[in-house]
């Protein structure tokens, strides 16, 4: 593979430009061109308990709109990637949806067919850009020991496909280890990072923050990198006000994957989006204090 | 002329609830060659058969279709009816209109009147080309073997033997005994488990009639029912063990002494590269590993191998080879027990994390007194106190991702191992179950569990979403408790998973060898899970114990004496009568090209060289119509179910 479309959802790019940043930035060089495609809209996740078609309908609509452009698609938002996924799982299973959906989007010129596949950030590293190119970029390895999070929705739930196993995740880790660094287990690796009650329930959420984030302390990590831009938000922006719900200070330097890849692959950290990270990064003796 | 009867079997409302009988008469008696058509309520009862037996007296009926159920249940019932008026049995046609009809369609009643008609019609039409044909006799031979030595291979081998009859016993460890040999007590009743098994592996040494191949596997099964050829691999032990007195000093000098994972103890302890499994072996003889041996690895093991020096018999043979042995048998005991699933299966109860995660099995060898702490209760991990131990059941049972199936032996195992926890570190240690339903079935079970439930073990009921082992290794799960609706925190000093019984890694292979079918769950099938518990399809072939599912050994004992018993019935016999449904070449066709000899997996097909025919051996023969599919020339014919038959009954419906 070598052109992939680039559906980027509504977090990073309104928010968490980091992210953004770092895969613009670091996936050309591993041989991934990176294409935008005008016309797609959200995801359709966040009203999912709403209007369940209605989300089914946005996630075809935007398929299709790939599909039309024969591109495979990249999802660096594990909550775009799930809605994906489910929508062609359930339109895979249920015919009879499949067709009434693409009656609507009929009005568009649009068909969905099912024949493009699409990726998340870790999958596209681990399983397609793989794990033997990657070291072959690998300039300065990383001598850190990097607690890995998953998050929610990309590993769950396990009967639509995920990119990684839902009970224990590994190719985060793999992917760590790679760059050289060290990943440690830590049984509060699929804890939650508290994103999806932090509107109605801001002090629970950061209460789960801020646990995670300690666990992480204790347990002598370096850092914590995430995969997903709602747990980076969390546990990044968030993490001061998280330190004084669970009352304690709390220094944990939170960085995406993509970002160390990036460092470790030798890029000009100006490029790489860190400092949009607002946790203590330059605690890490690889990243360069001037930037 | 060819007189056609046809009876149709109400089977209660089975059929006639939704098949219209007296439509489906009327039609059957307007079939060509049908000249008596009736219906009865059911066909196979006494009564039914004598509507048969004197209708084809009166009609004089040449041939006899009888719609019913499945062959497979009563096709000997009317075969043998038949006989009796005087037929050929094999002038008997069954129409399938249950199975295949009423229970399927049962909602839809005149498409399955139809379809009965149809199946009626083209049974009909078949009938009119049988062939009387002649069953042959042939010799059955008298010896049994028995693979796998555990409780119910070993209990089926005393059985056979104490009838009188010669049993080749093949166990593929050094030692008989299985997983019991393994247990510390049984329950409910709290006997030692080596107690009650010992003389029995003691017996089955001694027994005249018992042949006993230990670390020795079947490796090919050829021939048919009261006539099978095997061969069984035997394992080079690297010791001779007609000079082997068990005396143990070898083990002793072993410079691997101590650092081999030991098997027998799940782990938990550890052997010489040269070893019995277990003290009470049977033969007790040694055996060098030969993946640990450092002389069978590398040629050389210090200046010279001390076992070697030690052994004042001379029993050690580097230079042993294994030996292939044939046998020929009359019938086959599978007895080959189960394997425990791995719990890193379920990954979320951290058994990688903690040594003092455990599962049940190696719970027996901790807390038996033969065992590696010799009973002792300590924690793994660090060797402190015990003061909380958890058992989590069903781990990957009644799991709709993992095991569907009950283990039916975890509830008790653990309501036991309470039992002898209280007994050992007394009142002071905390004991959880966490359990899904109880299950306990099996006669003094219940008053067991009432035993428990009424002491001071926390009985939950719910399973922990998963084990958390905290950087210090103390355990403590979370568990919703749906009985009193609380969510519980539990700290453990030693959490003791019970996993489910998974069929042996590789029965598989065992099934192909021995041509018998395993069910969805991959344990041996049953021929008919309630009337043929331990028949398999392949005839002469018989199940017991785990291999056929999970059970108790209560359980598994009764099923090898019944397998045996079932052995006795072909054993016994001097001739057995064979089905003549098998191949016939027409000579008129065959080119003798081969292709027959090599697709036939009972050898049973031979070229002539007078001839340049291709023949059939009838005793071999089975009738699995593997050659009557391969004959490129339409040479080889099935007897009673030629090509012309089934198209004629095609010609029927279409």
């Amino acid at each position: 593979m070598d052109k992939i479309g680039l559906y980027l959802g509504c977090l990073i790019p309104t928010e968490q430009y980091a992210y953004e940043m770092a895969l613009r930035e670091v996936l050309p060089d591993l041989g991934i061109e990176l294409v935008d495609v005008e016309g797609v809209a959200c995801c359709g996740a966040p009203l999912r308990h709403i209007n369940l078609s209605l989300t089914m309908y946005l996630s075809a609509r935007n398929m299709a709109i790939f599909e039309k452009e024969g591109l495979d698609i990249l999802a660096p938002c594990p909550y775009c990637h799930q809605a994906l996924s489910e929508a062609k799982h359930v339109m895979e299973n249920n015919p009879a949806l499949k067709a009434k959906i693409n009656s609507n989007l009929e009005t568009e010129g649009l068909t969905y067919k099912g024949t493009i596949k699409h990726y998340h950030v870790l999958d596209l590293l681990h399983d397609v850009i793989g794990i033997d190119n990657i070291k072959e970029h690998v300039e300065e390895p990383l001598d850190a020991n990097i607690a890995a999070h998953y998050g929610c929705h990309l590993i769950r739930p396990n009967d639509i496909p995920r990119p990684d196993d839902s009970e224990n995740p590994q190719k985060l880790e793999t992917l760590l280890k790679t760059i050289g660094a060290k990943s440690d287990y830590y049984k509060e690796k699929l804890d939650c990072c508290g994103a999806h009650i932090m509107v109605n329930e801001s002090e629970s959420a950061l209460t789960k923050t801020g646990q995670k984030l300690q666990a992480v302390e204790e347990q002598g990590f370096d850092a914590l990198t995430t995969l997903c831009p709602w747990g980076h938000r969390m546990f990044d922006a968030k993490q001061e006000d998280a330190a004084k719900v669970v009352g304690g200070s709390i220094d944990v330097p939170v960085l995406y994957y993509l970002q160390l890849l990036g460092i470790a692959m030798g890029k000009d950290q100006n490029t790489l989006g860190l400092t949009l990270n607002l946790s203590p990064t330059d605690k890490l003796s690889f990243i360069e204090e001037e930037i | 002329m060819v007189k056609i009867g046809v009876f149709i079997c109400h089977c209660g409302t089975n059929i006639g609830g939704v098949v219209d009988i007296d439509e489906l008469v009327e039609f059957s008696s307007r079939l060509d060659d049908v000249v008596f058509a009736t219906d009865y309520k059911y066909m196979c009862s006494d009564p039914g058969a004598r509507v048969i037996k004197e209708a084809i007296e009166e009609h004089e009926l040449t041939r006899v279709v009888v719609t019913s159920c499945s062959p497979r249940m009563h096709e000997p019932t009317f075969q043998s009816v038949i006989e009796d008026a005087g037929l050929n049995r094999f002038c008997l046609e069954m129409a399938n209109i249950r199975e295949h009809c009423s229970w399927v369609h049962k909602d839809k009643k005149e498409e399955a009147t139809q379809k009965a008609k149809e199946l009626v019609a083209m049974a009909v039409r078949k009938s009119k080309t049988l062939e009387p044909l002649k069953s042959f006799q042939k010799e059955v031979v008298h010896d049994a073997l028995v693979i796998g030595a555990g409780i119910a291979g070993i209990q089926a081998s005393l059985d056979l033997a104490e009838a009188g009859k010669k049993v080749y016993l093949v166990e593929r460890e050094p030692s008989i005994g299985g997983r019991m040999a393994q247990l510390d007590k049984t329950f409910p009743t709290l006997d030692c488990s080596s107690c009650i098994l010992t003389p029995k592996m003691m017996d089955v040494a001694r027994h005249p009639n018992i042949e006993l191949l230990t670390y020795s596997e079947v490796t090919e099964v050829d021939g048919s029912v009261g006539d099978f050829d095997v061969k069984v691999k035997r394992k080079p032990a690297y010791v001779d063990w007609d000079k082997c007195n068990g005396c143990g000093e070898c083990a002793q000098v072993c410079r691997m002494k101590g650092r081999v994972e030991d098997e027998f103890n799940e782990g938990l302890g550890k052997r010489s590269a040269i070893y019995v499994p277990f003290q009470q072996a049977v033969p007790l003889k040694y055996t060098i590993d030969p993946n640990k041996c450092l002389m069978l690895l590398s040629g050389r093991c210090g200046e010279s191998p001390p076992c070697q020096d030690v052994c004042e018999l001379g029993a050690i043979d580097y230079e042993q080879e294994e030996e292939m042995m044939e046998l020929n048998v009359g019938s086959i005991i599978v007895a080959t027990g189960y394997d425990m699933m791995d719990p890193n299966g379920m990954y979320e109860y951290g058994y990688d994390h903690s040594p003092d995660i455990i599962t049940n099995l190696e719970f027996e060898r901790l807390i038996s007194s033969s065992g590696p702490t010799s009973g002792e209760i300590r924690r793994i991990s660090d060797g402190e106190e015990v003061k909380s131990v958890s058992f989590i059941l069903c781990v990957g049972s009644r799991d709709q991702d993992l095991q569907e199936y009950c283990c039916r032996i975890g509830c008790m195992s653990a309501l036991k191992h309470a039992y002898l926890l209280r007994d050992h570190l007394g009142d002071e240690v905390d004991l959880n179950i966490c359990y899904t339903d109880i299950r306990s079935f099996g006669k003094g079970y219940e008053e067991f569990y009432r035993r428990i439930r009424d002491g001071n073990t926390t009985l939950i009921r719910g399973r922990p979403s998963e084990i958390n082992v905290e950087k210090d290794g103390s355990i403590n799960f979370n568990v919703f408790d749906t009985m009193t609706q609380k969510l519980l925190q539990v700290n453990s000093d030693l959490v003791v998973l019970v996993p489910a019984l998974v069929p042996r890694k590789d029965s598989g292979e065992l099934s192909q060898i021995l041509r018998i079918s395993e069910g969805t769950d991959g344990f041996f099938l049953e021929s008919h899970p309630k009337l043929k518990p331990a028949d398999t399809a392949t005839d002469g072939v018989f199940i017991a114990g785990c291999c056929q599912g999970p059970k108790d050994i209560p359980d598994a004992v009764a099923q090898a004496s019944g397998a045996a018993s079932k052995a006795m019935g072909i054993i016994s016999r001097e001739e057995l009568e064979s089905d003549p449904m098998i191949a016939w070449v027409d000579e008129d066709i065959c080119v003798g090209c081969g292709v027959c000899i090599d697709v036939c997996p009972y050898s049973a097909r031979e070229l002539n060289e007078v001839t340049g025919i291709a023949e059939v051996d009838e005793i071999l023969c089975t009738g699995c119509g593997g050659c009557i599919a391969a004959c490129p020339s339409n040479a080889c014919i099935h007897k009673n179910m030629t090509k012309q038959q089934i198209l004629r009954m095609i010609d029927e419906v279409i």
